[in-house]
């Protein structure tokens, strides 16, 4: 199988499903198309590929979900549990401190 | 996508789940193909340039699901060492348990009954035959146990046939011996067939059923 990620962006894709679901519940599409529209297609999801993710966050109950039907539509709808909340601050901060680091370096400054 | 996901061992009702979630993706990728003014035709053919190939697809989520659980991630510890671990284990609980019961049925808790009891040959000789069937039920029960687990966790067949290999390895080569007030657990003097035959048969049964699965939901889901 490809790998697209080198291992320091592990975890990224899980650090974005969690922050956008900590916005509101989301089903698959809108998770995919909100990573593309919200990093101004910096990052993209391959289309089928957020449904790993989600099955693997829901299996770690850091979200649930729920078929339910909208707008003549059903869909399975995810949203952030407790314990998903919790892993989203933990990832927010070694995220936060991965990239001050990297900006440190990239400005040339050091201790 | 659906035939390589019960291929590949994924649990049958996960893989109606997978199945219905990108068949929902695809129809939202066809509507918004749709309102940009694409064709019908056109539409289709954009949604499934995006959703990508369907067996690759298949892989991906696999590898999420094994990577879900404790034993998907630990397939070496859990398949390989547990099981040696497992069978002795619970042959002794199932043994004292069992001891347990029939010093509370039969004497009562009185442990004076019990010692004239164990004096007689009889209550020994029914000991060393429920010591047996503990044997023989632990090691098909520790089997079952992971052969199951193998098929929650959607780790591969191999994973699931080496548990077996390993729990009729060791029912091969160990053996116990009874005496009156006391018991012996080692390596046997000569290679235990029958014993070993039990793993070997559950794990023949878990793989006929496994393909009797396959073949099942191929014939009623894919016609």
């Amino acid at each position: 199988m490809k790998k697209t990620n080198p291992s320091f962006l592990n975890g990224v894709p899980e650090l974005l499903v969690l922050r956008l679901l900590s916005r509101r519940e989301m089903y698959g599409y809108q998770i995919v198309d909100e990573i593309r529209t919200q990093t101004r297609e910096t990052l993209s999801f391959g289309e089928g590929c957020v449904y790993p993710y989600l099955h693997y966050l829901e299996a770690q109950k850091q979200v649930s979900s729920q078929r339910r039907e909208v707008d003549g539509r059903n869909r399975n709808y995810y949203k952030l549990t407790t314990r998903g909340g919790k892993r989203l601050e933990e990832l927010t901060s070694e995220w936060k401190r991965v990239t001050a680091g990297v900006a440190l370096l990239m400005e040339g400054q050091h201790a | 996508m659906r035939r390589r996901l019960v291929e590949l061992g994924c649990p049958v009702a996960h893989v109606r789940r997978l199945v219905q979630e990108v068949a929902d993706h695809r129809e939202d990728l066809k509507q918004a193909a749709l309102s940009e003014g694409l064709s019908g035709a056109d539409a289709e053919l954009s949604a499934n340039t995006k959703l990508g190939d369907p067996l690759d697809l298949a892989e991906q989520l696999m590898v999420a699901l094994r990577r879900s659980s404790w034993w998907g991630r630990h397939f070496l510890i859990g398949f390989c060492l547990l099981p040696l671990l497992a069978v002795p284990v619970l042959w002794v609980l199932l043994l004292f348990l069992g001891l347990a019961l029939a010093f509370a049925l039969g004497y009562g808790w009185d442990v004076q009954k019990l010692h004239v009891a164990a004096a007689s040959p009889v209550p020994f000789h029914h000991l060393v035959i429920a010591a047996h069937i503990a044997d023989f039920v632990a090691i098909a029960l520790v089997t079952l146990l992971f052969c199951g687990l193998a098929r929650r966790s959607a780790v591969s067949l191999k994973w699931m046939v080496t548990a077996c290999a390993v729990c009729s390895l060791y029912a091969l080569f160990t053996r116990f011996h009874l005496e009156p007030h006391s018991f012996m657990l080692g390596i046997a003097p000569s290679p235990q067939w029958l014993r070993a035959a039990v793993p070997l048969l559950i794990a023949g049964a878990v793989y006929a059923f496994h393909r009797r699965t396959i073949q099942g939901f191929h014939e009623n889901v894919l016609g």
